[in-house]
């Protein structure tokens, strides 16, 4: 009874806050005068153009990906797996493109690589027009992006990685060298972690307009964004969207497609079992030299360029004085945002797990939709449905910024959830049935407990994705509540650079703070065994 | 104390989120607040609105405006919450998108005591909007180029291929001067216009702000901008200086995008929004936007400002009726999105 | 009297029948062994009576009262009496031993004096006297099978079910604890039904032995029958 309440709650919480909005939009969009009519359809992929813009979103999207995972998923293994030196230190680092809004990264490569930017009396002339060539189109985008998606299969192989039964490996390492077993029994373990970022850093890529934007490459989703700024045209801009569905089913199509029923059942791990790590011996100079590399020339470089460019103490003064406000809202938005979508995450995660109702596909794929729309729609789509006299509770507080965080994001924590869910042996939660508890009490005192690093994992995940979120957030915002992002974008108009600068940092700090502090709680202990 | 971490826990977050909600809806009865959506630049807004603060004891909550390119803002803001209106004024920084405020029936009609010195071509005659503190539109110019332009009509001169740009004509002011120009030349030249621009090859940025830096990087020769743009960056240092362009006799002038303040239709608290309202349209706050970094013309006769300003008065103005131009902005949209490729 | 009784019930797994129209009564008090080779559907059975998977055709009884049947489960595990020992234990890691066998009592409202009082006596019962503030972790394999062992009678239930409880043990622990699960079952009085491939273990701990093959019921009869049964 409980159960089915809760399960039944959490459905109508997600149809609720995230459904609904984009529904109203929907149903607007396809009403004129109290008319049924596609006018605002027309003409959507009609244009010879549209098609041109979708190939190029798809051809960047796709660039992006594969270069983010075929890099991403060796770094993960790398990181999580190896006796790489400092290798927490360099987790860290890698994820910090991840933390600012990508428009700001593409910016600071500009500030570097520009005519008149940083290295340019480094570089001469003639080179730095022709990575001028090369920075504004495709190239230029693909890098940025790049720099920006890697740390999501980085972060989601380190993850998976500790889901591996050891014993697996223990029993192919008696038979083989690393190299095989990598191949043959590690990599076709991780799968399932390997082909969600891929899910992920597509539908991001698909959907990212900044970047693009700003480096003259011209992809779909600035027709729905033009048609909302340029024209104030909500019914035309809603329907520029749905190809973005679209999209999103096609690649969960895929998706399923490759994860076939069972194959890639993930095994609960046997307690108190210990990790098999790689030895890198001669490798280990060469690889922590091109690591290094990598690192200094996506992270390193545009991290200090910013530092270098917001210039001194004075300068993060005034910034603390511009926008101290913001970043303390940010911060807790950002914290309980990451609270509330750790706990939707591990009720519809597990919803989705134990398949307890026959739409959990549904479900699945409803998540990942919102995730995907471009924010502005579901911006709209919010404050559309919330915005009345009677909901003003809701509305004109910070709580509206809430429910944008929960509509799209909460994917990506009911995602994490599933895969920790699936750690935990079923009989765990049969034992507790057969002491006559109740549901709530079995997920309260066994189920989360068992699950808490996945829950911490979703935790930190919610917390990026909301601290860095700009679409939505700068739409419903309540006057006066602005957060860190918001502010920085609306001072990047004739603010001073310097001061954009700090503000990024400061950004940068802000997200990776948490993360250092809950990465030292002795939750994620484990003992490893070197072979 | 393990037992009680779950009960601990959600009452926390029971606690915050309440705490939120009620944070905000608390306080509002006692102190006297306004809310203005702002699309000048907050940069130079701010402290403005925080002035005025001080002066009244009003407090003052304010959403600012991105640049149009970066992401949907104000403007959107406004028109989706048309049912229940959050906002009471609205500091525009252009007319047009006062006039479509207007024409959405967003806006309702005040005429401010201070009003009434500010010339007719820069306000609406029903009073549903009122400019102050203008920018006008003039060409940044890169100080390496010898011989400046100091047309528009620069932009078609082969002399300048490819070395020009500019913002991006589906957003902002850019917009807002096209269409101007349509109502001006009339559609057959304005077109014209239009699509010598693509032959001569000039660039596309994504903003006016944008276009001023790949001026000063040296990246482009001139570009089409705000002036406050111009002037924000040759404060900063940068090899720029700005050219008021079309001002000989019978050349077209120099379009003038003033500040327009709007009172919105239903606002929440109408009485603090025309205090506001007077506030902004004072010689005195035309005065500080004179002589901040934004360096914006008064257009109230006889403000004091800056010696190396031109007054309105010197400037030869475009001469267009704002209304007009709204109404032939959302006519053009096609005609733009095509010529932008979309 | 009857305590457990299976209606000609029906088990599809995948596509390979489990149970196919199995019908068992058990007495109270009874020591009912499973005997059967792997795959031949005995957790299965196990798992249709604690309540966890319903029949696809026939009907489950506990007490004379309908449980589960045709695909539909009417009384969930955890209203069951009935107790269980899993193959894997399923010892909750992050709980110590005291907070393993508290689960259940907390969750009858019992009180907290009574709840400790319980536990001492269950611990000193299955002899882990004074491990209460152990983890599983900290247990040897003996040790832990006790623990889910003392977890699941603690609550004093009607039916324990065990499932292969004692494979991978070595073979004098597996004799040890065989004998003190008999010696339990005696003095607390439950119905046992206990799962097993292993002849000996078996016959040593059943008075009633069944044997499973392919689904179908082979074979209900006393120790001494099945012996000669399987011509020992």
């Amino acid at each position: 009874m409980q159960k089915r309440a809760f399960l039944i709650g959490t459905t109508a919480i997600l149809i609720v806050i995230g459904l609904l909005p984009v529904i109203s939009m929907l149903v607007k969009s396809v009403f004129q005068n109290g008319h049924f009519t596609l006018s605002a359809y027309h003409g959507l992929l009609g244009s010879a153009r549209q098609w041109v813009l979708i190939k190029h979103s798809f051809t960047l999207a796709a660039l992006v990906t594969a270069f983010t995972t075929v890099i991403g998923v060796p770094l993960g293994i790398l990181l999580g797996k190896t006796d790489f030196p400092l290798r927490k230190l360099f987790l860290f680092l890698f994820v910090i493109p991840l933390l600012l809004p990508p428009y700001v990264t593409a910016v600071s490569w500009f500030d570097l690589l520009g005519r008149e930017g940083l290295l340019a009396p480094l570089l001469g002339s003639t080179l730095t027009q022709h990575i001028g060539r090369w920075l504004f189109g495709l190239p230029g985008c693909t890098f940025v992006l790049f720099s920006v998606f890697l740390p999501i299969p980085v972060i989601l192989t380190v993850a998976f990685l500790h889901t591996i039964n050891p014993r697996l490996e223990e029993a192919a390492r008696s038979a083989a060298g690393w190299g095989r077993v990598l191949k043959e029994i590690t990599l076709p373990l991780i799968f399932p972690a390997i082909l969600l970022s891929a899910l992920l850093v597509f539908l991001l890529t698909f959907g990212e307009f900044g970047v693009p934007n700003y480096l003259r490459y011209a992809v779909y989703p600035v027709e729905s964004f033009t048609r909302f700024s340029a024209f104030y045209n909500f019914k035309a801009a809603t329907a520029a969207a749905m190809p973005m569905a679209a999209i999103t089913l096609l690649a969960l199509i895929f998706e399923s497609a490759f994860l076939r029923e069972g194959t890639y059942q993930l095994q609960p791990l046997p307690e108190g079992a210990q990790r098999m790590k790689i030895h890198l011996y001669r490798f280990r100079s060469g690889v922590v030299i091109s690591t290094t590399l990598l690192l200094l020339m996506i992270v390193i470089v545009p991290l200090l360029s910013l530092i270098i460019k917001s210039g001194g103490f004075a300068v993060y003064l005034q910034a603390i004085n511009k926008a101290g406000e913001s970043l303390i809202r940010s911060v807790s938005y950002a914290a309980i945002g990451a609270t509330l979508l750790s706990i939707l995450g591990f009720f519809s995660g597990y919803l989705i797990r134990i398949r307890a109702f026959k739409f959990w596909r549904s479900l699945d794929s409803l998540t990942l939709f919102l995730f995907a729309l471009p924010g502005t729609v579901i911006g709209i789509g919010l404050i559309r449905l919330w915005n009345t006299p009677r909901t003003n509770f809701i509305y004109a507080t910070p709580l509206i910024i809430l429910l944008g965080y929960l509509a799209k994001y909460t994917a990506l924590t009911s995602r994490i959830s599933v895969t920790q869910l699936a750690h935990i042996p079923s009989s765990m939660e049969e034992a507790a049935q057969m002491t006559g508890a109740s549901w709530l009490r079995r997920m309260i005192f066994i189920i989360a407990p068992l699950a808490k690093r996945g829950l911490m994992a979703a935790w930190l995940v919610g917390y990026i994705f909301s601290l860095r979120d700009t679409s939505i957030t700068m739409l419903v915002y309540p006057a006066g509540h602005d957060t860190l992002p918001v502010r920085i974008f609306t001072l990047m108009a004739n603010g001073s650079p310097e001061l954009i600068a700090a503000l990024c940092v400061i950004l940068i700090a802000a997200t990776l703070v948490p993360a250092t502090l809950i990465s030292l709680l002795p939750l994620f202990k484990r003992q490893e065994v070197w072979l | 104390m393990r037992k009680y971490m779950p009960l601990l826990l959600s009452s926390l977050i029971v606690a915050s989120v309440l705490g939120l909600s009620g944070a905000c809806t608390r306080g509002q009865k006692t102190v006297k607040t306004v809310t203005v959506y702002v699309s000048e630049d907050q940069v130079f807004s701010e402290p403005i609105l925080k002035d005025f603060q001080k002066q009244t004891g009003i407090k003052v909550k304010a959403v600012y405006d991105t640049e149009e390119a970066k992401s949907t803002g104000t403007m959107n803001r406004l028109i989706a919450e048309k049912n229940n209106p959050q906002a009471d004024v609205y500091w525009a920084n252009e007319p047009i998108r006062a006039e479509v405020l207007k024409q959405k029936g967003i806006s309702a009609a005040y005429v401010s005591p201070n009003a009434k010195d500010i010339p007719s071509a820069f306000k609406d005659p029903q009073g549903y909007w009122t400019g102050f503190s203008a920018r006008a539109r003039v060409l940044i110019v890169n100080t390496k180029v010898k011989q400046k332009p100091n047309s528009i009509s620069a932009y078609l001169d082969p002399r300048w291929k490819g070395k020009a740009v500019m913002a991006n004509p589906l957003f902002g002011t850019t917009t807002s001067e096209i269409a101007a120009l349509f109502t001006l030349w009339g559609d057959q030249q304005a077109k014209a216009f239009m699509m010598a621009l693509k032959k001569n090859k000039v660039a596309v940025s994504t903003s006016n702000g944008e276009s001023a830096d790949f001026v000063a990087a040296g990246q482009y020769d001139f570009s089409l901008v705000d002036s406050d743009d111009g002037v924000n960056r040759m404060r900063q240092g940068k090899p720029v200086t700005i050219v008021y362009p079309d001002q000989q006799p019978g050349q077209i002038g120099c379009f003038i995008v003033p500040n327009a303040v709007v009172l919105v239709k239903g606002a929440p608290h109408p009485q603090t929004a025309k205090k506001l309202i007077d506030f902004l349209l004072s010689p005195q706050t035309e005065s500080k936007l004179a002589f901040a970094d934004c360096a914006q013309i008064p257009l109230h006769a006889g403000v004091k400002m800056p010696p190396e300003m031109k007054p309105i008065s010197a400037i030869k103005v475009m001469k267009v009726n704002y209304a007009e131009v709204a109404k032939k902005m959302i006519e053009i949209q096609p005609f733009l999105k095509s010529w932008m490729g979309l | 009297m009857t305590v457990i009784e299976l209606r000609s019930v029906v088990k599809f797994y995948h596509d390979t029948i489990a149970l196919n129209s199995c019908s068992l009564k058990v007495e109270q008090g009874d020591r009912l062994v499973i005997l059967g080779a792997s795959g031949c559907g005995k957790t299965t059975l196990l798992r249709l009576i604690a309540g966890f998977i319903a029949p696809d055709s026939g009907a489950v009884f506990l007490n004379g009262k309908k449980v589960s049947e045709n695909k539909t489960i009417l009384l969930p595990p955890e209203k069951r009496n009935v107790g269980m020992v899993f193959q894997d234990l399923a010892l909750w890691p992050h709980l110590t031993v005291e907070g393993n066998l508290a689960f259940g009592l907390k969750a009858q409202g019992i009180n907290k004096t009574e709840q400790k009082l319980r536990i001492r006596r269950m611990l000193e019962l299955v002899g882990l006297h004074g491990f209460e503030k152990r983890k599983p972790a900290e247990l040897s394999g003996g040790q832990q099978q006790r623990v889910a062992l003392a977890r699941a009678l603690i609550l004093q239930p009607e039916v324990l079910l065990m499932d292969e409880p004692l494979s991978g043990l070595d073979y004098d622990l597996n004799v040890r604890l065989r004998s003190e699960v008999v010696h339990l079952q005696e003095k607390l009085g439950f119905t046992l039904l206990y799962v097993t491939h292993d002849r000996e273990e078996a016959f040593s701990i059943a008075r009633t032995v069944v044997i499973l093959e392919h689904g179908h019921l082979k074979f209900k009869g006393d120790v001494a029958q099945a012996k000669r049964l399987l011509q020992l």
